[in-house]
């Protein structure tokens, strides 16, 4: 089996920016990811709040160099996901898709990912009408109509950009108000594409090949509705990826992880870092910081440990 | 090197359609940070099946119709042919493993035509020998006189001229074999 002195699970910003230190830092180091390498980064068009970038940048590219500059100084990468993790002291024992490893330390910065929906239908018409990336997605329904659920910065922000393909753009939110921030709102209330469907949730998706109907409830009253679309955006939040851990550490009712400012979590020898964290900013800047935090702690972990 | 073939409008039939090996097509466009991310795994791929299986990109934003055909609404979206037929589809950024799961499922379900993969490994090796006899004829001229090793220059130009020979051979089998 083989052995390293600290895994990293997760290939986001807070991953890659961990195993730039802890190779630095001269510990053999292995980073997991199940899919692309970036995390939610590698989904935004333009990157203007991190720091550094004055024009911003594009968060597939600040993905590639992230993980170039880890790569370089050593820091090995595999795709797999993991299916398991347990204690065989001093080590940690890993299980994966792909292979077992060995660890003393681990750092955990597998992120979040979307939040479904969970009605009928949208699963088998993902990818055919039903979407969680308006900035992938958008351009496929030039001229047609669609619905973004969610009430939210990212609902609104997917509405407004979805309105510069399609001809309407309903938002169906559960609520009688949005959560997204005062001027996103404003704009969003100005836009003659927009259209607001208040205290309604989603309950059916339906189509025969491709999306075509929703159908809603009033929250309010129970009164059901159908509402003929071409395309559905989710934006109702993300969740952690934190299913694989639940056994062995300590997280809050959501699933998100607990730590210290050390971001150390309730196992010893176990950090977490990132969005996955107890109240994470979900900032790139944020998970870059927790990062660096989280592989200082593992080299002392391992040093400790001799 | 990377082995994916560029598709357009234009030649989606001949290249994917009408292809001697089982293809992969990945629907895909610039602005969409999931695709930049699993380009890298095709690109390492194409390498590993070189003549046993084939991938392609097509970028939606300048082939709509092919996008529209084939319904793309979301992408990366990688559909998957065989005899011509869109027989399976992956859709988002997804692990090297679930596509190689993917590939070797396929080639699996649809065993490859014999007389296809003849044709594709005969064309690359006619294309290979003639690259070579090129470079050899090339530093031939360029070597008038082999001063240094005279007879392995001669046998050299010899063995040049057999393989030469039977790379003819091989071209015309091919010939036969595509029906022309």
């Amino acid at each position: 089996m083989t052995r390293y002195d600290v895994i990293i699970i997760g290939g986001g910003p807070a991953g890659l920016t961990a195993g730039l230190y802890t190779s630095r830092a001269g510990l053999k180091s292995l980073l997991l990811e199940r899919g692309a390498l970036g995390g939610q980064m590698a989904n935004a068009t333009l990157v203007e709040n991190y720091p550094g970038f004055p024009e911003g940048i594009a968060g597939p590219e600040l993905g590639s160099l992230m993980r170039q500059q880890a790569v370089k100084y050593g820091l090995e990468l595999v795709t797999a996901e993991v299916t398991d993790i347990s204690q065989e002291k001093p080590y940690y024992s890993i299980s994966t898709t792909e292979d077992s490893l060995e660890a003393s330390a681990v750092i955990i910065a597998a992120g979040s990912e979307y939040r479904k929906l969970g009605v009928t239908g949208e699963e088998r018409l993902s990818g055919y009408g039903v979407s969680y990336c308006a900035t992938c997605d958008g351009f496929f329904f030039r001229n047609r109509e669609v619905a973004v659920v969610g009430g939210g910065d990212t609902a609104i922000t997917d509405a407004l950009e979805l309105s510069q393909h399609a001809s309407k753009v309903y938002v169906i939110h559960r609520r009688d108000q949005l959560r997204a921030g005062k001027a996103l709102q404003e704009r969003a209330f100005a836009h003659p594409k927009l259209e607001f469907i208040w205290d309604t949730v989603v309950e059916e998706v339906s189509g025969d090949k491709v999306l075509e109907e929703l159908k809603l409830r009033h929250v309010k009253t129970g009164q059901q509705s159908n509402l003929k679309v071409n395309g559905v955006f989710v934006a109702v939040g993300l969740m952690p990826n934190s299913r694989s851990f639940f056994n062995i550490i300590e997280m809050d009712d959501a699933g998100y992880i607990v730590t210290d400012e050390t971001m150390a979590t309730s196992a010893p020898g176990i950090f977490a870092a990132g969005d996955i964290r107890r109240n994470s900013p979900r900032q790139i800047a944020a998970a870059v910081g927790d990062g660096v935090t989280a592989a200082m702690s593992a080299f002392k972990y391992v040093q400790e440990q001799g | 090197m990377s082995k994916v073939v560029q598709i357009t409008d234009q030649n989606f039939e001949e290249e994917v359609l009408n292809s001697d090996l089982p293809t992969e097509v990945d629907f895909w466009a610039p602005w969409c940070g999931p695709c930049q991310m699993v380009i890298p795994i095709y690109e390492k791929l194409s390498e590993e099946y070189e003549g046993r299986f084939k991938f392609c990109m097509i970028n939606v934003d300048e082939n709509q119709r092919t996008a529209v055909k084939y319904q793309i609404m979301s992408i990366p979206m990688q559909k998957y042919f065989a005899n011509g037929e869109n027989v399976d589809e992956i859709l988002g950024a997804v692990p090297e493993n679930t596509i190689r799961t993917m590939v070797e499922d396929i080639l699996k379900k649809f065993p490859a035509n014999e007389a296809g993969r003849l044709k594709v490994l005969l064309s690359s090796w006619v294309e290979h020998n003639k690259k070579h006899t090129e470079k050899f004829n090339k530093w031939a001229e360029k070597t008038e006189n082999a001063d240094s090793e005279p007879v392995i220059y001669n046998r050299a130009l010899q063995a040049a001229k057999e393989i030469e020979k039977a790379n003819e051979q091989l071209s015309r089998l091919l010939m036969e074999l595509q029906g022309k």
